[in-house]
């Protein structure tokens, strides 16, 4: 059950008159049926009996060829199939396999053992990208390197599963002549549009007890969404909201006390500073209206997607609520049937340094065209190791696709080619930015909310 | 000792009937087999005679016609890896998958008595 909030009606009158509420006059909020689908990205069921990551490449390779298999003929109707060991030169065929790239620049864990130390230190922050990247494309029966202009290694990571056209050269390469990729999913219908706005309040990189956090920016937003600031319009407003979700990175825990000696109960105390403040503020949220809550990497959650829910012994004040959840990351959910799928960011940073593309918008639109969340899962981003499944094989079509702790707010609504529509939110850290991003569930477009502090002179 | 059999073939190598070569690690895990087992390159002055059958070592270790159409089944390809799973939890995968493997494998499985880990188990 939703907690319901009256707002009261404020008196004009600067003696201290006594507020009323007044029934009539009070306003309720809107309320959205809420179904969380995240029981894919759970872990508890699963025992670690010594498998490797073949596995879930396997797991991959079989859900996605068999997709594929089925969409070749439609696309591509007069081209035999084969596998990679069946290939013969000049035969032009369609084979799928597993991307896997070649790249110069990776981190290797061997580089330390490297005879010859260069000044370049070995591991460079950003993009590992080099103009020698090569794609290569394995399935079980084999492997060919792949050649041609039409493949780009730029736009493509390791782990994505595709379906190729070309014939075999007599270099024994690949060449490539075009590309299948599965395309985005199908998607249910959304329901008949409804005339009443409801909104969706998304943050991201709260980063609660760090120095760049302003807990002031916090409060403000805090007090917006709940209906304590601003006249009977702007709580008419707020009133609207029916849902606030928090994309990961919610607090930063003061790492340097982690040093490995023994913590001195005073330093126990501050390490526990930043979650108490997040629980705090929280409760004022689930107080009010239903909340979602992610893990983020900063977080006290595991460290390998997906990640699981954080443990609701961490808010002792917010838990107490019904209208808290506590999700894993990624997190799958429906609002009035309307389908949201989001990550806080680890998917896409990772594509970021890997692949290169215009914007973050461009990387989220990969994946879904893709149809995998996380295809540098587990080779450069940690992943649990699943035997039978992909759980970021992405089977139905969201209709709004958030991305958490991104640099920028950018958004943008992509179609399918059967109809499919998905708006991609990227939403900004709120710890450097102070924006929270507005979804309207009416028409599925997106404005910001922004917070400041600073006081202007005139 | 010196070789029971009468033929200069007791010296040699020999190729095993089946076509199956020999190991040449010894299995770690098992513990109850007996070292009459133990693979060597060349000589059998050192087989029991018992091993030697019709006239040729027996070095097929313990492991009867069901273990090898499990083994065959592990090495099967289109089921996916074998290592790190039980064979029963690769069955039903590849059921789940839709990938049709034979029901006679999950009854041999079903039937006790075989070995329920991979080949690879414990050796890689």
């Amino acid at each position: 059950m939703n907690s319901l909030v009256k707002f009261g009606r404020t008196s004009h009158l600067p003696a201290m008159e006594p507020m009323e509420i007044d029934p009539e006059k009070a306003l309720q909020r809107k309320q959205a049926t809420y179904s969380s689908l995240d029981d894919n990205f759970e872990i508890q069921k699963e025992t670690y009996r010594g498998q490797q990551y073949s596995q879930i490449y396997f797991a991959r390779l079989h859900l996605m060829r068999t997709l594929l298999y089925s969409l070749v003929p439609n696309r591509k109707p007069h081209l035999p199939v084969c596998t990679i060991l069946q290939l013969e030169e000049g035969k032009e065929c369609i084979i799928v396999g597993t991307l896997f790239k070649h790249m110069k620049l990776k981190p290797c864990v061997l580089d330390e053992y490297s005879k010859e130390r260069s000044a370049t230190p070995l591991v460079r922050p950003h993009n590992f990208m080099h103009t020698d990247d090569n794609l290569v494309l394995e399935d079980d029966s084999g492997r060919v390197k792949l050649a041609g202009s039409v493949l780009l290694p730029s736009a493509y990571v390791t782990g994505i599963v595709v379906a190729l056209h070309g014939k075999e050269t007599d270099a024994g390469d690949f060449l490539v002549q075009d590309v299948l990729e599965a395309g985005l999913p199908p998607q249910i219908e959304l329901p008949l549009k409804s005339s009443e706005d409801k909104y969706v309040v998304f943050v991201s990189g709260l980063s609660v007890g760090s120095s760049t956090s302003n807990p002031l920016h916090f409060q403000l937003l805090v007090d917006h969404i709940t209906g304590h600031l601003g006249d009977e319009k702007e709580q008419g407003i707020a009133a609207k909201i029916v849902h606030f979700v928090v994309a990961g990175d919610s607090i930063e825990i003061p790492r340097g006390l982690l040093n490995g000696q023994n913590l001195a109960s005073k330093d126990q105390s501050r390490l526990s500073e930043p979650i108490k403040e997040l629980d705090i503020l929280l409760t004022q949220i689930a107080a009010s209206l239903p909340l979602d809550i992610m893990p983020g990497p900063n977080d006290p959650a595991n460290f390998s997607l997906p990640q699981q829910p954080l443990h609701r012994c961490l808010f002792p004040g917010s838990s107490a609520y019904n209208t808290f959840r506590s999700c894993t990351n990624p997190h799958c959910f429906e609002l009035d049937n309307i389908r949201f799928l989001g990550t806080s960011g680890q998917n896409v940073n990772d594509l970021e340094k890997y692949s290169e593309a215009k914007d973050k918008i461009e990387f989220m639109e990969r994946t879904l065209r893709w149809r995998h969340l996380a295809p540098t899962a587990p080779n450069t981003l940690g992943c649990y190791p699943f035997t039978d499944r992909d759980p970021f094989f992405i089977e139905s079509c969201p209709h709004v696709y958030f991305v958490g702790n991104q640099n920028e707010y950018k958004t943008d609504l992509i179609k399918g080619s059967e109809g499919q529509f998905v708006r991609l939110i990227c939403i900004p850290q709120f710890c450097t930015t102070g924006i929270a991003v507005v979804l309207n569930l009416r028409n599925l477009e997106c404005h910001t909310l922004s917070f400041g502090t600073e006081f202007i002179s005139s | 000792m010196a070789a029971r059999s009468e033929n200069m073939k007791g010296f040699y190598r020999q190729r095993k009937k089946s076509g199956v070569t020999k190991k040449p690690l010894q299995p770690s895990s098992s513990s109850n087999k007996s070292p009459k087992h133990s693979p060597t390159f060349g000589s059998d002055v050192t087989h029991a005679p018992a091993l030697l059958s019709h006239g040729s070592p027996d070095l097929k270790d313990e492991y009867d016609e069901s273990e090898e159409v499990l083994r065959q089944f592990d090495l099967n390809m289109a089921y996916g890896p074998c290592l790190g799973m039980t064979r029963q939890a690769r069955w039903e995968r590849a059921r789940r998958l839709g990938l049709n493997p034979p029901y006679e494998i999950e009854r041999l499985l079903k039937a006790g008595k075989v070995e329920p880990q991979c080949l690879w188990d414990g050796r890689v």
